[in-house]
């Protein structure tokens, strides 16, 4: 049995506004494996979206396909078009390190570098020139650590290693650094995964305060949390994107029995 | 089906005794863990007290002072050049050797100019240069012995010595100062040493930049095929070829000619400089470097990587703001092995030439030098007593060497560590 594509028919935002990005017909391969089939997916600016499914059917393969992040796996080969505000991000004339500071990214274990607070968020402004004078540089330091809800925990000791800081600590100071290059969307690969659930809280909470001002794309395991922080919500199965559409209807009134079968516990 | 379980007797006489022969199996290689450590450290402290034992007084040798009556003597010598470079020359013409051995007979009677070196003359020149006004009055010297009497093997002279007052010893500032020298009683160790730094420091230039470069280059930039395979295996065979190999390919490629489509080609460097045994050496340590580097790189967690792509940092920025930093105390331990490899090797040096006899210290990378090993070599071939002490009192000095070397390195290599 052939399953039906993928239902889109909620509202778009805003008529006529473009998407922030859109997937199409994207396939992935490692290798001689496909990944990734056919989807077809559309990302918008002021939403969160949440990318759903079990274990190893490709959310986290095609989150980092959205800042070629696969480009470092040199096995990983995608096909199809991705567009960030109507420019194809694998053509050739776009720079994939203008793109991944404009779509960055924070990774399912806390990774800060192995130098000071200050240094972590420094860094990315540094590299790309953001900052003139060491008092603007401060100024973006403290403002990103202050969106990412750290600034009062870390103000005293700014210059303390980062690997010094708690789980949670440390993911909200990645959030700071993938937020201090001013990206225009922030992926999240599963942040709360190694977490507890008071710091998983905290990030949730930062996830709900930032959206609206970057597009957020978060994978989770976690289908509780999908729930609670996300407005849109993609079902991906065996590669293949399932379903897609507002969070709450997709868990309330799935359309295609699978998405049922995973949301209702009876594969996962 | 009887399911009932009998319980575990703990106290059974077979238990015990699986017991008592774990726990002495236990103790058994706790001592001979223990056995291993205490014969290193005994073959260790054996070698070092030897060492310092026989070389403690190659640092030190017998002297004669010297009476000379220059006044009597009355030399020829032109007394405005003894301020001027050419003052050696103008006290060589003078004929000072034969004067000095003449002042020998005199203070000690018939065959006294046996007793002292025949470099004594040397310090007497040094002495005058320093004071002209000697030329007009007595004066003693302090002269070095010959080697019969510092070896004590001219008991007579030693005796006659004595009598007049006239012998002691010293510490021998010229076994610092000087090079090679026929006479265990004027040679140095200085020359050596000058190039083995000269030699060490081309060494490090080349292998170090060349090495870490490849190391990167294999581990962040190649593809993974067939060819970089071939090159691992390959840098990994590199590594245990020995060093004479290496000898062969320096003397071939650095000092061999060779004729290429009609044109000759005459030897591309000078022989046994330190420019051409630090190249040798290079070759010889690089596949260290790159097999210690590739693993400390290997090392650097893949998530590091990704944090630094994510914000946007090109592969060059990832690879010099992260990956090296976190590798580098790798990198240096393998430096580290590989120029203390180095800097004990003799066989490809005497195959390019670094074997001659120097008695000038090199001025330049591409003057006749040699290194500490091979004159320690030279040394152990000597025939004259005074040697053996030399030979191990240079030990001495490519010890401390080695060891300066390495609290260098360690020093770095913990300045670079990263506390996680």
């Amino acid at each position: 049995m052939t399953e039906a594509t993928p239902s889109l028919d909620f509202a778009p935002s805003g008529a006529g506004q473009q998407p922030k990005m859109a997937a199409r017909g994207v396939n992935v391969f490692y290798g001689g494996n496909q990944a990734i089939r056919d989807v077809s997916i559309e990302i918008d600016m002021d939403k969160v979206t949440a990318f759903i499914g079990p274990s190893g059917c490709g959310k986290s393969t095609f989150l980092r396909t959205l800042n070629r992040m696969n480009d470092t796996i040199p096995s990983a080969r995608v096909e199809g078009e991705i567009m960030l505000d109507g420019e194809d991000i694998y053509s050739p004339a776009m720079d994939v390190v203008q793109l991944r500071a404009r779509v960055g990214m924070v990774f399912q274990k806390p990774n800060p570098f192995p130098k000071s607070i200050y240094e972590n968020v420094a860094y990315g402004p540094r590299i790309h020139g953001l900052a003139s004078s060491k008092s603007s540089m401060d100024a973006i330091v403290e403002r990103s650590l202050k969106r990412a809800g750290l600034w009062d925990e870390v103000k005293d000791r700014l210059q303390d290693s980062g690997t010094a800081l708690s789980g949670g600590q440390q993911q909200r100071l990645c959030i700071a650094r993938a937020i201090a290059v001013d990206p225009e969307v922030i992926l999240m690969d599963e942040p709360c995964s190694a977490l507890d659930p008071i710091a998983t809280a905290k990030i949730e909470e930062l996830i709900h305060d930032l959206h609206g001002k970057y597009a957020i794309v978060i994978v989770t395991h976690n289908m509780q949390q999908a729930a609670r922080v996300s407005h849109r919500t993609a079902f991906f199965h065996l590669g293949q994107l399932i379903e897609y559409g507002v969070t709450d209807e997709i868990f309330t009134a799935p359309r295609v029995e699978r998405t049922k079968d995973y949301i209702t516990g009876r594969y996962g | 089906m009887n399911s009932a379980r009998t319980p575990t007797d703990w106290n059974a006489p077979a238990m015990r005794r699986r017991i008592r022969k774990r726990y002495s199996a236990e103790r058994r290689f706790k001592a001979f863990g223990l056995a291993a450590v205490v014969l290193s450290a005994a073959f260790l402290a054996f070698l070092l007290v030897t060492m310092a034992w026989n070389g403690a007084r190659g640092f030190t040798r017998a002297e004669v002072a010297l009476p000379i009556d220059f006044k009597a003597l009355a030399l020829a010598v032109d007394r405005a050049s003894l301020s001027t470079p050419g003052a050696d020359l103008a006290l060589s013409g003078a004929e000072l050797e034969n004067a000095v051995k003449g002042a020998a007979v005199t203070a000690f009677g018939p065959g006294g100019d046996a007793l002292i070196s025949g470099h004594g003359w040397i310090k007497v020149r040094d002495a005058v240069k320093a004071d002209p006004s000697l030329l007009d009055r007595e004066a003693v010297i302090q002269v070095p012995a010959s080697t019969k009497v510092d070896q004590g093997e001219d008991a007579a002279g030693v005796a006659r010595l004595n009598g007049a007052g006239a012998l002691s010893r010293h510490f021998n500032s010229d076994f610092l100062s000087q090079s090679n020298s026929t006479d265990p009683m004027a040679a140095g160790i200085w020359g050596a040493l000058k190039g083995s730094l000269m030699t060490m420091l081309v060494t490090f230039l080349i292998a170090f930049p060349v090495g870490l470069f490849s190391a990167v280059y294999l581990e962040e930039y190649a593809p993974r095929n067939r060819w970089t395979d071939l090159i691992e295996v390959s840098i990994n065979n590199l590594a245990a070829v020995p060093s004479i190999i290496f000898g062969l390919l320096g003397l071939a490629v650095f000092l061999g000619s060779w004729e290429l489509w009609g044109h000759s080609f005459g030897p591309l460097m000078p022989r046994s400089a330190a420019l051409v045994g630090g190249l040798t050496l290079a070759l010889m340590i690089m596949p260290v470097i790159v097999i210690a580097s590739r693993n400390a790189i290997k090392a650097v967690p893949p998530s590091i990587r990704d944090a630094a792509f994510a914000v946007g940092a090109s592969r060059v920025q990832v690879v010099f703001h992260h990956v090296i930093p976190l590798a580098m105390p790798g990198i240096l331990t393998g430096t580290i092995i590989g120029m203390a490899r180095a800097l004990g090797e003799t066989a490809p040096l005497l195959l390019i030439g670094m074997r001659a006899f120097i008695v000038t210290p090199p001025g330049s990378f591409t003057d006749p030098a040699t290194v500490l090993p091979v004159q320690i070599f030279l040394w152990s071939d000597e025939v004259s007593r005074g040697f053996i002490e030399k030979t191990s009192a240079a030990i001495i000095v490519l010890l401390a060497f080695l060891l300066a070397m390495n609290g260098l390195a360690i020093y770095l290599r913990n300045r670079f560590e990263t506390r996680w």
